[in-house]
């Protein structure tokens, strides 16, 4: 099917995305100031493989001055107690010998002259006992047998890590001093390579980063839990620490294994057959009728039949209802004949359609996601530049847009995944009377609306607004307009005009940027909390404020308009209003507007605004600085009307 | 590791097996189409336990070792449809002493593994099948399993 394979497309292709940003140096990571809204604020660090080796050093050390055992031994150990120093302290000193045991420690043998012969237990051969190894056990095998026994061993994988004596029914665990003393390079090389593997492997705490060809690994710096957590390597890529696969934050890690089996299985494609073909009635091939009328000739076995009853055609003709129709048809379907097949007909193709609506919007995002990647790479390695000289500011300060530009790819990363979402949570059909199931997906379609109508606007403003104004420059150009003999300098870079423009643009982004990124952070916040709260929260409480608000307004007008509703006095008082005394106040309005006392609490919201310097819009949430404006800057929502949906 | 190991190895496991070889097995290199020996490939009889319904049967099998023997062990096959519960079809014995990734170390020894085959002969291991013929009768018809296993002892008979 033609949408698989350009999911498949899609999905190497955001694969691959991820890589050239590594190459934006100067955007480095730091996790305290990632522009990136939806990285949970866990902490955690990128470490590089010689960090990795010096972490393992550090807990080798310490294992081994605690205990006081041979590194051998603490490798061992701590292998066994998935490198978490803690758990090996409780293991050994709750049982010593136990633990010894199960790990095969043993203690050193005393080992005899080596003035005399003995044979190797391998290849039977003679041999100086100087000259051969033995592990703690003090089994001596010769060096050649040694060798066979390690590299069979190494090239069998990591088990090697936990080798045992070559004697049967010896435990004793071989130390990887005598692994690494009878190894060639090259298979020694595999063992620490393992070694260092097994670090991170064998720890909760540690995950390699799943990008091809990056060799860091994310250490989270406090307890792990099951739950999603998106966090950002260095090489730039993102991942679920959790599920491994890339970030998908807030969405469930469950949600995002479904989605991604669905979307490759051939489970649709079947779906699509069952929906919108019937089987030739000779053949039993599929037939998709795309056009045409009812007389159907199937292409492969040449069957004539009618597509309404799949009867011969020689049964129909002008006497059963002509081409189009089909009275046997009309007459069964009355009977009933054909209404549980065609019910699930119908229902298949209900489900594949609502799916192919959910997918399309996900990999539409996941296509922008990854030309926002690109366009942000390049406006870094060419357009700042240019725009730097058209507007005489250096490119350090223009990187507002990089900013903007990182957050169209991490909305977009967010907004793809709530489909996903949706799909999931809200099933093929809501039955009417499910009010609170419809009320939900009525309240999370409303803010992913209003969640990617910023985005797009975003999106618009840093691509297409931005080159216009570049191009724009360009038609006036700035400093390159020095005569030969430098009698007229006209710096149109810094003229006002151009500076009044830019500066005008600059705001609008920045503020849009804000915007947009505030607008997500509702939409995670939301998901993650859960619908069922968020509505519970919303519609409950400031209701009943709200009554207790505009109640007494509508009493005594006078009085309104001379002091403003307790709620609103707050607000006043603190000029960052908090999120439920907005709501409050916004259902306070949305009610009023309605009623005679509309006019009185609108006077009552001038003042407040007028006192406080500037009226917040009740759409976007934008500070509006402008008081005498009736229209918000940013959404052009109207500052007193009813709240438009988009 | 050069293939000589295993060469020198089988030179001194035979030396071994005649100067130690317990009572009725039989094992030695197979008689190369040259005449000599070809010392990868050993032919050899066990005989099944006294006292259990495997007595009296004298049991064929071939040992295969590869060059990376001992790092790896030989494959032990019976002739194919043998019946017994941890025996694949094609004969070959599923013992985890014969198995690099489970017990297989390289100082054990012919002798040893032969000792082993005749104890699984006996007493098999139910949770590593490899037939589903002798493995259902065994876990569900233990009469019906003991005559066939009685049946087949008589099939091989002990050389005269």
């Amino acid at each position: 099917m033609e949408d698989d394979s350009d999911y498949e497309d899609s999905y190497v292709a955001s694969d691959v995305e991820d890589y050239p940003t590594s190459e934006d140096g100067d955007y480095g990571y730091d996790p305290q100031t990632e522009p990136e809204i939806s990285m949970r604020r866990a902490a955690y660090t990128v470490l590089s493989e010689e960090e990795l080796k010096l972490r393992q050093q550090e807990a080798l050390q310490q294992v081994m001055q605690v205990l006081s055992i041979s590194e051998g031994e603490a490798v061992r150990v701590l292998r066994h107690c998935k490198w978490d120093v803690n758990r090996v302290n409780e293991e050994w000193f709750a049982d010593t010998e136990a633990l010894r045991d199960k790990i095969g420690l043993v203690d050193e043998q005393p080992t005899g002259s080596g003035r005399r012969k003995e044979s190797c237990g391998i290849c039977f051969d003679e041999f100086w006992v100087s000259e051969m190894h033995a592990a703690p056990c003090n089994h001596s095998f010769c060096r050649g047998c040694w060798k066979g026994y390690v590299h069979t061993a190494i090239s069998g994988g990591p088990a090697v890590l936990s080798l045992r004596c070559p004697l049967p029914d010896c435990s004793a665990a071989v130390p990887a001093a005598l692994v690494t003393a009878v190894s060639d390079p090259k298979h020694r090389e595999k063992y620490h390579l393992y070694s260092l593997r097994s670090f991170v492997e064998d720890n909760q705490r540690l995950e390699w980063c799943p990008a091809p060809g990056c060799e860091n690994a994310v250490e989270a710096l406090h307890e792990v839990s099951n739950e999603a957590m998106d966090v950002t390597c260095r090489c730039g890529s993102s991942f679920c620490f959790n599920c491994k696969e890339e970030a998908h934050r807030p969405v469930d890690c469950e949600t995002v294994k479904k989605w991604i089996i669905k979307n490759s299985a051939e489970s649709e494609n079947l779906n699509w057959i069952l929906a919108n073909t019937k089987p030739c009635p000779k053949c039993k091939r599929p037939i998709e009728k795309n056009q045409g009328c009812m007389h159907m000739s199937c292409s492969q076995c040449k069957h004539e039949f009618c597509w309404l009853c799949l009867a011969s055609w020689q049964e129909h003709g002008e006497r059963t209802g002509g081409f189009y129709n089909c009275n046997k048809y009309e007459s069964a379907k009355k009977r009933g004949d054909y209404d549980a097949e065609s019910l699930k007909r119908e229902h298949a193709r209900v489900s594949l359609q609502r799916y192919m609506h959910y997918y399309q919007r996900w990999a539409e995002n996941d296509r922008a996601r990854s030309q926002a990647l690109s366009s942000k790479a390049e406006a870094n390695d060419k357009k700042l530049e240019v725009l730097s000289e058209f507007v005489a500011t250096p490119t350090s300060q223009l990187k507002f847009i990089l900013d903007a530009w990182a957050q169209v790819v991490e909305c977009r990363r967010i907004l793809k995944w709530t489909y996903a979402y949706g799909y999931y949570r809200f099933g093929d059909n809501i039955p009417d009377e499910d009010t609170a199931q419809k009320q939900q997906q009525g309240f999370f379609e409303f803010n992913q609306g209003q969640a990617e109508m910023f985005l797009e606007k975003l999106n618009g403003v840093v691509e297409k607004d931005l080159d216009n104004l570049v191009e724009e420059f360009k038609r006036e150009p700035g400093l390159s307009e020095v005569a030969p003999d430098g009698s007229v300098f006209v710096d149109q870079a810094s003229s006002p005009e151009r500076q009044a423009v830019w500066s005008k643009f600059r705001e609008q982004l920045i503020g849009l940027t804000e915007v947009t990124r505030m607008h997500f952070v509702k939409l995670v916040q939301e998901l993650e909390k859960g619908l069922d709260q968020l509505l519970a929260f919303y519609s409950e409480q400031p209701e009943a404020e709200a009554e207790a608000e505009v109640e007494p307004a509508a009493v005594s007008t006078a009085e309104a308009s001379g002091s403003a509703t307790p709620a609103q006095q707050a607000t006043a008082k603190a000029p960052k209003r908090s999120k439920r005394s907005r709501i409050s106040s916004r259902a306070a309005a949305d009610k009023a507007s309605n009623s005679a006392a509309a006019f009185s609490l609108q006077e009552a919201d001038s003042e407040l605004e007028a006192e406080a310097g500037y009226w917040q819009c009740r759409r976007c949430t934008v500070i509006n600085r402008d008081l005498n404006s009736q229209s918000c800057s940013m959404c052009a929502q109207n500052r007193r009307g009813p709240i438009s949906a988009s | 590791m050069s293939g000589g190991v295993a060469k020198t190895r089988l030179t001194e496991e035979r030396k071994a097996w005649r100067k130690d070889k317990p009572f009725g097995f039989h094992a030695r290199p197979e008689q190369a189409a040259d005449g000599g020996v070809n010392l990868m490939v050993w032919k050899c009889h066990i005989p099944g336990r006294p006292g259990s319904d495997w007595e009296g049967g004298f049991f064929p099998m071939t040992m295969h070792f590869s060059e990376d023997y001992p790092s790896k062990p030989p494959k032990c096959k019976f002739p194919a449809a043998f019946f017994h519960p941890n025996i694949y079809p094609s004969g070959t014995v599923c013992l985890s002493i014969l198995n690099e990734e489970e017990g297989w170390r390289p100082s054990i020894t012919v002798k040893q593994i032969m000792l082993g085959i005749q104890e699984l002969l006996g007493d098999p291991n139910p949770s590593s099948p490899a037939q589903s013929d002798a493995f259902l009768l065994f876990t569900q018809n233990r009469t019906e399993y003991s005559r066939r296993v009685r049946a087949q002892a008589l099939i091989y008979p002990p050389p005269s």
